[in-house]
């Protein structure tokens, strides 16, 4: 008996010891992980649109983020979106309910500070008590919309698509007509050589520039890339021999009709971010459609 | 095995090379075959298990005389979870590069045999200092054989060397795949003892 004590006691000290240092570095490191996965998106949505550091954003260009949660009541499963409005020269959130065919349903206003709602467990709780403990809200996912003055002239959307194995997080620019600026990949678990080339060049640079309509039709083919498109393409690699901008414009008038080509030896892979960024672009040219209208039928001062 | 007799030289030498824990022990060969896809995943993962195989041989070597020895798997495992979580904390706030690469795998240090068998024949028994050595070989030796297995895997798979393209051209992409990884351990053992076997012959004769 004395034995089973003691080794319980030796234990319990143990596991007290190992979970006072895990959450002391916890405490220690927790901002500036959070802090470093917030510049990782940021890196890319901003290299995204054509910024980085030698080009920084010019100072017109406002970046403003739409959340959208699925809520669910008694009365059955609605779509939230937690936007910026603005009242005067007072900016701040609201959180506008519709329902599936884009019917109003409720609105309520989000106090907090647009810096307070980049963090997801934060946003998640200021969403919770403006809508009230009776519904239940999910975050589904992130859109953002750059504003130059007046005008929308890019959309950045965040979403995940199922891949060869797990889900793939991409990150999709848009033009305001819904054609493909540009496509990153944040993160993948797809095999290294084969489906992990999704975010190599060759392969994620074929989005760019397709239109909405064509991407209606986009497919994959497993004909081979042909190497002009691949110079083409690879626009960091062959830095040093850059092709004329004359060559650009006519390589990419030549292709820009042209479909997916697979990645040889990881079709699934590329048929996944095909699909996947497919799905991602149509449903939000719906969303954003019954999100105008509904906020331009009640009146709502939203800041885009 | 009892208190050692070995100079901490010896010690950490025989982690690199008579002990190797992939080519000489056929410890964590699980890592080994799995994550040894490219170089740089090799040395990431070769870093990450050296620092925990350090830390965890020092806080046994120092715990030794108060674990109760019912229970020394126990704080054995415990010990490596806390070591572990305190350098994947460290990497996601710090380094988000490497933890980009390693993500899930520096969790799974955890499980690695290697450690624990480190932990149970020789930090329990010995003083700090020889067992900070004897991680230091062990954490080394794994470093570069995962290196070594990352390199041959990653020119003949894919034509490259830390990322850069030397071949233009990938020889043989099944390499790259999780079944070419028993197929390269298999190949380094028969190279290490061959030349084991080589290098006694020629000392005997």
């Amino acid at each position: 008996m004395k034995e089973i004590i003691k080794i319980t006691l030796a234990l319990t000290i143990s596991c007290l010891i190992a979970g006072t240092v895990m959450g002391g570095v916890f405490m220690i490191t927790a901002r500036a992980k959070q802090q470093s996965e917030i510049m990782n998106i940021q890196q890319s949505l901003f290299g995204l649109l054509g910024y980085n550091i030698h080009h920084p954003a010019p100072p017109g260009v406002v970046l403003l983020h739409v959340y959208r949660y699925i809520v669910e009541d008694d009365s059955g499963v609605c779509s939230g979106y937690l936007f910026p409005v603005q009242h005067g020269a007072r900016a701040e959130y609201g959180f506008l309910i519709l329902n599936q065919t884009g019917q109003f349903v409720a609105q309520f206003p989000v106090a907090d500070q647009a810096e307070k709602l980049i963090n997801e467990a934060d946003r998640n709780t200021a969403v919770q008590t403006a809508a009230g403990a009776s519904k239940i809200i999910r975050y589904a996912d992130d859109m953002t919309i750059v504003r130059t003055g007046d005008q929308r002239t890019a959309y950045v959307l965040m979403g995940k698509f199922s891949g060869f194995k797990t889900f793939i997080h991409a990150l999709v620019a848009l033009n305001p007509d819904f054609g493909i600026n540009g496509m990153e990949i944040t993160s993948h678990e797809e095999d290294p050589g084969l489906g992990g080339e999704i975010e190599k060049e060759y392969f994620k640079n074929q989005f760019k520039g397709k239109s909405f309509e064509k991407l209606q039709i986009l497919t994959v083919t497993r004909d081979p890339l042909p190497e002009d498109y691949r110079q083409y393409l690879e626009t960091q690699k062959w830095q040093g021999r850059k092709i004329s901008q004359a060559d650009a414009a006519v390589l990419g008038e030549k292709y820009r009709r042209a479909d997916i080509h697979a990645i040889s030896g990881a079709t699934i892979s590329s048929t996944c971010v095909t699909q996947g960024v497919k799905q991602l672009v149509k449903n939000f040219a719906y969303r954003i459609a019954l999100l105008d209208r509904a906020i331009q039928e009640n009146r709502i001062p939203a800041a885009f | 095995m009892s208190k050692t007799t070995q100079t901490n030289t010896q010690l950490f030498f025989s982690g690199i090379l008579n002990e190797n824990p992939i080519f000489r022990l056929a410890l964590s060969m699980c890592p080994a075959v799995g994550l040894s896809t490219t170089v740089m995943n090799g040395l990431l993962l070769g870093v990450a298990v050296l620092f925990v195989q350090v830390f965890s041989s020092c806080t046994i070597s120092l715990i030794r005389n108060t674990i109760h020895p019912r229970i020394r798997i126990p704080t054995y495992t415990l010990t490596i979870a806390t070591w572990v979580t305190v350098i994947d904390l460290i990497l996601a706030a710090y380094v988000p590069v490497a933890y980009k690469a390693l993500g899930i795998f520096i969790r799974l240090i955890v499980a690695f045999a290697i450690i624990t068998m480190r932990l149970e024949v020789f930090a329990s028994k010995n003083e700090v200092w020889p067992s900070f050595w004897d991680g230091m070989g062990m954490g080394l030796g794994f470093l570069l054989g995962m290196t070594v297995l990352g390199a041959i895997r990653e020119v003949l798979g894919m034509g490259t060397f830390l990322g850069v393209d030397l071949l233009g051209f990938r020889p043989m992409l099944f390499f790259v795949l999780p079944a070419a990884g028993f197929f390269t351990v298999g190949f380094m053992m028969a190279i290490f003892n061959y030349s084991e076997k080589i290098y006694k012959r020629r000392k005997g004769g």
